[in-house]
């Protein structure tokens, strides 16, 4: 099954359908999510961005997981 | 009949150009997986334990004490990790298979292997060739993933040791 739901630019992949922008919006919603709850529970800023980052990057890789067996694909 | 004979000359004395057909044929050599794509991938792939690393870094410059180690950081890390519930496997993951798949995936995109005939003459004859393409992103990824395992390997039998003792 071939999908388009996303295109390369680089590293970055980007939404080409409408199913990309959902996924998308849902990787930034739940990126917002952890970062208002692991605030709440951190002592200090620097506690804080170290745990967000982390958890961001782990949204940013299964999101180009995701990405990366649904992109449309040129042919060479 | 002096023309003729002009032209048999002419014909006699032309080049013909030498074939040889022992000759190795030009090959595509296509790769299993699209190298930019794993690229790509890669960089996602070893980013998650780069970051890790860097903590651990960061943890031991600002820790400086009396008989505190590197990996005595990483010890306070991973035992941390393996605490928490529901992320307890997470530090195996993403410090050992993350790298292996960026290994696999970059590997598999500069790759080419083929077994051939080295000529006519040599029927039962086979030969195995790996060409490896020499692109620069995807090596260089191949080589940090190979850091990350060595740095995890390491840390794992240093805390093996450590507790035996």
């Amino acid at each position: 099954m071939k999908l388009n739901w996303f295109t390369r630019k680089g590293i970055i992949y980007w939404p080409a359908s409408i199913i990309g922008w959902v996924i998308l919006v849902l990787a930034l919603a739940y990126a917002i999510y952890t970062f208002i709850d692991i605030d709440s529970r951190s002592h200090s800023g620097s506690d804080t961005m170290i745990n967000f980052v982390f958890n961001l990057l782990l949204i940013g890789l299964i999101y180009t997981v995701i990405a990366y067996f649904t992109e449309a694909r040129k042919v060479d | 009949m002096k023309e003729k004979d002009e032209f048999l000359k002419q014909m006699e004395n032309l080049k013909v150009p030498e074939v040889n057909p022992n000759e190795h044929p030009q090959m595509v050599k296509m790769a299993i997986m699209n190298a930019g794509r794993s690229a790509a991938l890669g960089v996602w792939l070893i980013v998650v334990p780069c970051y890790f690393l860097f903590c651990v870094f960061m943890y031991y410059f600002s820790h400086i004490r009396v008989g505190s180690s590197w990996f005595a950081a990483m010890f306070t890390l991973m035992a941390s990790l393996d605490k928490t519930r529901y992320i307890d496997f997470l530090g195996p993951v993403i410090m050992v298979v993350l790298p292996i798949i960026c290994i696999i995936i970059n590997g598999l995109a500069i790759t080419h292997v083929s077994v051939l005939r080295p000529g006519p003459d040599q029927s039962k004859v086979r030969e195995f060739n790996i060409t490896i393409k020499i692109r620069v992103w995807n090596i260089l990824l191949i080589l940090v993933s190979l850091a990350i395992l060595g740095i995890f390997i390491s840390y794992v039998m240093t805390e093996n040791i450590s507790i035996s003792n």
